[in-house]
């Protein structure tokens, strides 16, 4: 065996004793073990490694169209189509998320002093962490410089967005929700500073959560106007045209062609040509006429259909819990078994020659 | 009654004996013991739709669909390797359309071995392993204009597959190919019998390998499945007689098998001691 194979093998074999301890083992003693707190991580190696053949696959596409292009073989230009495709959607995708990476840091900013002032308030109940930070004035003097540069640079932005705003109510409306949730925070923040804050006793502790709920809502009130920005910036709409706009619609238009396969489909097997298609074709007219409406029925078939609808959704409700039921139950019972089999076989590494590349050596 | 999350000890019990008959099979098979496996018509048909192929000069397509890297691919990869084997003897063209990139790499593999295993490595083309999309509609659309332009002589659709079944199915036939299909998804089979010449249901898939190769390591298994299947079989025959029972008498509800598997230590411990205390008194 050489020593890819035999690598292989034991990688597959501990993957296997993992998972299977995992299973065997109640969550009580994973707990005591360490393995439940570290499960999520392992699981997400296991992601990544998938991930990584995503890089094959376009490796297959850029060599397997690439050559096509290049020689000038029949089909080359479709194959021009998909790359050009490939490397508009790769870019306008890449300048989207680099475009809404720096919109989140910024957000995140905001956000932190909500977060911040919230801290400031639990280490002072918690007697464990009180004296492992920095002293309550000098946190509160951090906090109030930080709010201040930040309410400054956002402030900045409320006014040049507000000379250039177009007739969008939307966006104004988002706009005033700031400039509100600004007027407040800054309050707060006034209060705060005037305050002189040392230590936090009840009076102060309550000006510190009226802060926390005041930068909440700025942090929100940003967001959402940060966020509505991001949706207006070129490569967003280009996302949506391409991704919104081409690529779902044309997968809608693939699926909608089912709707004329099933109708060929069906002329094909309702065909009565043996008894088997005589039974499967009379199932299908009872599961049809029972989906029926009454209404339906008794309009275009008269008291025969009145009659019909007496029993027809019975019978169809028979043939599709129980016997359709019951086939349905046993493919997936045998699968199932089989199934386990060879993953049993696969995780031993009891190979076939099929699998094995022990010839290679 | 919610999923299973960790093992019971009628789970273990299942997986022991599974594993039992696994390594029992696997032993009557290393001293030589022939296991009958049963003729299967749509098997047949595939070497058929190869020879077919073969005499049209047409090429053969081979997809696993959506199906990922688990027991399933590794069932179709079975055929796919005997397919392959002929295809390379017969010098016929080979194309396996591809959605999952994760499994592209392994079909590389199985292919590149069959080519060798019958001496004609150098045969091998890497570019008829297709990766089309990772998206379901576009795979689907992608696999219609490959059977299409290829003008595939036959279409072998192994594997899990979901709405575009009918889709690749339709394709195949538009162009006339022999098409075999072995789905383990029961909502598919219905659409694939319509528009397939053959089509293996379920565990046949997982049985199509060892038909064709007669490997003993693969007849091995499937016997060991067959036994374990049997197992299964018993508790739903016992789960019918309880039920029934259990019209008469509820305590029959507590001997179900379903009860028996689900059960944890806790409550196998309870039923221990009540059933001492009873035989005790």
């Amino acid at each position: 065996m050489d020593p890819r194979t035999k690598l292989i093998r034991i990688v597959t074999l501990l993957g296997g004793v993992y998972f299977l301890v995992y299973f065997l083992l109640p969550k009580s003693v994973l707990l005591q073990l360490g393995i439940q707190q570290n499960h999520e991580s392992i699981s997400n190696g296991f992601i990544v490694v998938g991930a990584m053949a995503i890089g094959l696959g376009l490796i297959n596409l850029l060599v397997g169209h690439g050559a096509k292009i290049v020689f000038k073989r029949a089909g080359w230009s479709n194959s021009a189509a998909l790359l050009i495709a490939l490397a508009v959607m790769f870019f306008v995708t890449c300048a989207q998320w680099v475009g809404s990476l720096q919109s989140s840091y910024d957000i995140r900013e905001v956000q932190l002093i909500g977060e911040f002032a919230s801290r400031i308030v639990s280490d002072d109940q918690d007697a464990s962490r009180r004296d492992t930070v920095p002293s309550v004035s000098q946190r509160i003097g951090a906090l109030v410089g930080y709010g201040q540069s930040k309410a400054a640079f956002m402030r900045q932005m409320v006014e040049s967005q507000d000379a250039s705003l177009d007739s969008q109510e939307s966006r104004r409306a988002l706009l005033d929700e700031l400039r509100i949730a600004l007027n407040e925070f800054q309050v707060g923040l006034d209060g705060l500073e005037s305050s002189r804050v040392a230590s936090l006793g009840e009076g102060n502790r309550a000006v510190m959560e009226d802060l926390v709920a005041r930068a909440t809502r700025l942090g929100g009130a940003y967001s959402a106007l940060r966020q509505s920005d991001q949706t207006l910036t070129l490569f967003s709409r280009l996302y949506g045209v391409l991704y919104d706009g081409l690529f779902v619609q044309l997968g809608a238009a693939m699926f909608s062609l089912l709707g004329v396969y099933i109708a060929a489909a069906a002329y094909r097997a309702f065909r009565v040509k043996t008894v088997e298609s005589a039974l499967m074709m009379s199932a299908a007219v009872i599961v049809m006429l029972g989906q029926i409406s009454a209404v339906f029925l008794m309009l275009h078939l008269g008291s025969f259909g009145e009659e019909a609808y007496r029993f027809l959704p019975k019978v169809r409700q028979w043939l599709l819990e129980v016997p359709n039921s019951a086939a349905f139950r046993a493919i997936r019972l045998g699968a199932g078994v089989a199934g386990l089999m060879l993953a049993i076989r696969m995780w031993l590494s009891i190979e076939s020659k099929s699998f094995s590349s022990d010839k290679r050596g | 009654m919610g999923g299973l999350e960790h093992a019971t000890p009628g789970v273990l019990a299942v997986l022991a004996f599974a594993g039992w008959m696994l390594f029992r099979h696997l032993a009557h098979a290393a001293n030589g013991h022939q296991q009958f496996i049963r003729r299967i018509p749509g098997v047949d048909a595939i070497e058929s739709a190869v020879g077919r192929c073969a005499e049209l000069g047409r090429p053969v397509v081979f997809t696993t669909a959506l199906t990922d890297v688990g027991p399933v691919l590794f069932a179709c990869l079975g055929v796919l390797h005997s397919i392959a084997k002929r295809t390379a003897q017969y010098k016929l063209k080979l194309i396996v359309p591809q959605y999952s990139p994760e499994a592209m790499a392994i079909v590389e593999d199985t292919v590149r071995e069959a080519y060798r295993s019958v001496g004609r490595g150098a045969a091998f083309d890497p570019k008829s392993i297709v990766f089309l999309s990772s998206e379901q509609f576009a795979f689907a659309s992608g696999y219609m204009g490959l059977v299409h332009r290829e003008h595939a002589g036959a279409a072998f659709m192994f594997g899990v597959f979901a709405g575009e079944a009918l889709v690749l199915a339709e394709a195949g036939q538009q162009v006339g190919a022999r098409q075999v299909a072995a789905s383990v998804s029961p909502e598919q089979v219905a659409f694939f019998i319509c528009t397939c010449d053959y089509t293996l249901i379920g565990e046949e898939l997982f049985g199509a390998s060892a038909y064709m190769s007669r490997e003993p390591v693969q007849v091995a298994a499937l016997a060991a499945q067959d036994r374990v299947k049997l197992l299964v079989g018993a508790f739903v025959v016992l789960g019918v007689l309880c039920a029934t029972a259990a019209q008469f008498n509820p305590v029959w509800n507590s001997l179900m098998p379903h009860q028996l598997v689900l059960a944890d230590w806790s409550m196998w411990k309870t039923w221990f001691e009540s059933l001492f205390s009873r035989v005790w008194r």
